[in-house]
């Protein structure tokens, strides 16, 4: 049976290059590469092939949302003349290749905040509209995923333009969107032995990647826990790194900063982390998270219940990068099942 | 189009004054330099505007002005930080940005038909006078009962607006109480006027002062002071600002009065960054204080972790 309301390509493994090139006329293709030991998403310039056999980036591909460092206001002169300078919007489309279905989770948690009834935050939106999304379905869960606790699957389709699975020697390559059909309609049409290939990887997948963390009551269970000892317990070992919120997908805490150099200054939103009390130290010296385990409070129930209150959705893609990046080893799904239990 | 709520509206500072003796706290006026912008910022008593200066940084500071006094909007700062002190450093006809108005407001309408008792602290008062302004405004007045006005310092010269406190002093149709702490001695508060014309109240049980009609300067901590003049609960709402310290104290009285906590109403402040409940850091449980407050009723407070 023939869906028609998506196309199915496929693309030998030798001819991923020359994709990639004719994508590039129209769009900047940003897609895995390795950097250093590191497989990180970043721009791929010409003639350059994208990584693709990898379990995870280090970093999810956030930044081309949510930058790092992202200029909000440029402007110049003496101080008390300065006026903001109007900045030009335009921008070409991207597309971003190769992204794991849960850092797409993790955007379309991150919609939720930034683009909303209160405010928009128009920087945000300005990226988010300008991409299309091609995911890479994982035939390889590693052993610190857990996305299906969070109702997806290594190869859910919510939120994307196309959708992208390895099958040895070549990918198949699934367009939904109109522009990602469009993208992908120079590829030759996948055989069907192929597609039910696909789903064989897919039923196979989803079954290695069964969830050891049932989530459900979590939010609500966590409503009553704010004063417990299980924090202070959690956050024996905690170094106050920031790391775990540096690497997750889904925090979207920023601070706001100027600075100049000469005559020219910029005032940028900056990724920050809850975990360092400088975070909420007031003007006046009063803190009101002086205490570490306040921090490891305020991080878990900002992800699993706060979140979830506003927006109806939980925090956490269940991606594993802040449990395999941790330095003192402190895994959020041994702390979720102790929340279950206490 | 929506505004980019992160882009600074011009404004040009017109009035700058001192507001205290110590000369740490002073009130700005700002002006719009696009009219439309300033038709634009439709704002009510209690809400907060972030005070812009590029190269610097951003402060979020309540609006001090009422809506009922178009033409302007005026910020009382005390020089804190970075910003602050470069906004002290500023001189009249300065150019800088405001963001705004942020977050919500005194509950205005729902207050109508009843009494008022404002209870500040320190220079905290300043969105506490925005309101005074508003329901003092002749369009207003009708629409409120008794307005009872407590307010407190550490000392005559640190009360802010003074001009208009003695304005106030003199209405027939409010009544304005202040007072300044208590002087202290080796065994702790002296029971004794700490500066002439203040007069001292009953320091050990408050409650049992007997004010005598007319006297309206009291030596005495803000908490102590409301059990003395004890407004009455009846179809009445308690706005209270000031230092938590003040807070503290205060709720505890006015409860023993017979306010509900539905009609106790705060006004909160937590550090701050973007001011549109995105940069994560001012929340109090699942509510920011940028955007869901700065205003919350102690019923509300009461259903949030106590972590502020």
């Amino acid at each position: 049976m023939k869906d028609s309301s998506k196309s199915i390509k496929y693309i030998e493994k030798e001819k991923l290059g020359a994709f990639i090139a004719e994508l590039q006329k129209e769009y900047v293709v940003i897609a895995p590469k390795k950097v250093k030991e590191f497989v990180l998403f970043e721009i791929i310039r010409e003639n350059e092939k994208p990584v693709l056999d990898f379990r995870n980036s280090r970093q999810s591909p956030k930044e081309f949302f949510f930058p790092q460092t992202e200029n909000i206001v440029e402007y110049e002169g003496i101080i008390d003349k300065r006026v903001p300078l109007t900045r030009d919007t335009e921008m070409q489309k991207r597309i971003i290749f190769g992204i794991r279905p849960c850092d797409i989770r993790s955007i379309l948690i991150l919609d939720k905040l930034f683009i909303n009834e209160d405010y928009v935050d128009s920087y945000y939106k300005r990226l988010r509209d300008n991409t299309l999304l091609f995911a890479y379905g994982c035939n390889e869960p590693r052993t610190t995923c857990f996305c299906s606790s969070f109702g997806i699957g290594p190869f859910e389709e919510k939120g994307t333009d196309g959708f992208l699975t390895d099958l040895g020697d070549g990918y198949l390559v699934e367009g939904f969107s109109e522009e990602a059909k469009k993208a992908i309609a120079n590829l030759p049409d996948a055989a069907k032995e192929t597609i039910e290939k696909k789903e064989k990887c897919k039923k196979l997948s989803n079954e290695r990647a069964a969830s050891s963390v049932p989530i459900d009551t979590i939010p609500e269970k966590l409503r009553t826990m704010f004063e417990h000892p299980l924090w202070e317990d959690i956050t024996e070992r905690c170094l106050g790194c920031g790391v775990c919120t540096y690497l997750c997908p889904t925090c979207h805490c920023f601070d706001i900063q100027d600075e100049m150099i000469d005559e020219k200054g910029r005032r940028v939103k900056n990724w920050d982390s809850c975990m360092f009390p400088i975070f909420t130290l007031h003007g006046s010296g009063h803190q009101p998270r002086e205490l570490r385990y306040q921090r490891m409070r305020q991080r878990i129930m900002h992800k699993f219940n706060y979140y979830d209150d506003n927006f109806g959705i939980i925090a956490c893609s269940g991606c594993g990068r802040c449990v395999t990046e941790c330095p003192v080893n402190i895994d959020v799904r041994e702390i979720l099942n102790k929340i279950k239990k206490s | 189009m929506k505004r980019n709520p992160y882009i600074p509206i011009d404004v040009k500072v017109d009035k700058i004054r001192f507001e205290t003796d110590d000369k740490l706290i002073k009130t700005f006026d700002l002006v719009f330099l696009d009219k439309k912008d300033e038709e634009e910022f439709m704002y009510f008593p209690g809400q907060f505007a972030e005070l812009s200066i590029l190269g610097k940084g951003e402060s979020p500071i309540g609006i001090a002005s009422s809506p009922t006094e178009p033409g302007f909007l005026r910020f009382t700062v005390m020089k804190v930080g970075v910003v602050t002190t470069a906004l002290h450093n500023f001189d009249e006809g300065a150019i800088m940005g405001v963001r705004g108005p942020l977050g919500n407001w005194y509950p205005i309408e729902e207050m109508k038909g009843k009494n008022i008792v404002i209870v500040g602290g320190g220079f905290a008062f300043t969105t506490l006078r925005s309101l005074l302004i508003y329901m003092l405004d002749k369009k207003n007045r009708k629409d409120y009962g008794d307005i009872t006005c407590i307010y407190g310092a550490r000392s005559p010269g640190l009360l802010c607006y003074r001009d208009e406190l003695a304005e106030w002093e003199k209405r027939k149709d409010m009544s304005l109480y202040q007072c300044i702490d208590w002087k202290f001695g080796p065994k702790g508060p002296l029971e004794e006027a700490a500066v002439e014309g203040w007069e001292p109240i009953n320091l050990k049980e408050p409650v049992k002062t007997k004010l005598k009609p007319g006297s309206k300067k009291f030596t005495a901590f803000v908490p102590q002071l409301v059990s003395a003049v004890k407004p009455g609960a009846k179809d009445s709402y308690a706005i209270v600002c000031g230092p938590p310290i003040m807070i503290k104290f205060t709720i505890p009285v006015l409860t023993e009065l017979g306010f509900p906590p539905e009609r106790i109403i705060n006004s909160l402040e937590n550090r701050m960054k973007c001011g549109i409940g995105k940069c994560g850091r001012c929340n109090i449980g699942p509510k920011y204080v940028c955007k869901d407050g700065p205003v919350f009723s102690l019923k509300e407070l009461e259903k949030l972790p106590k972590e502020y």
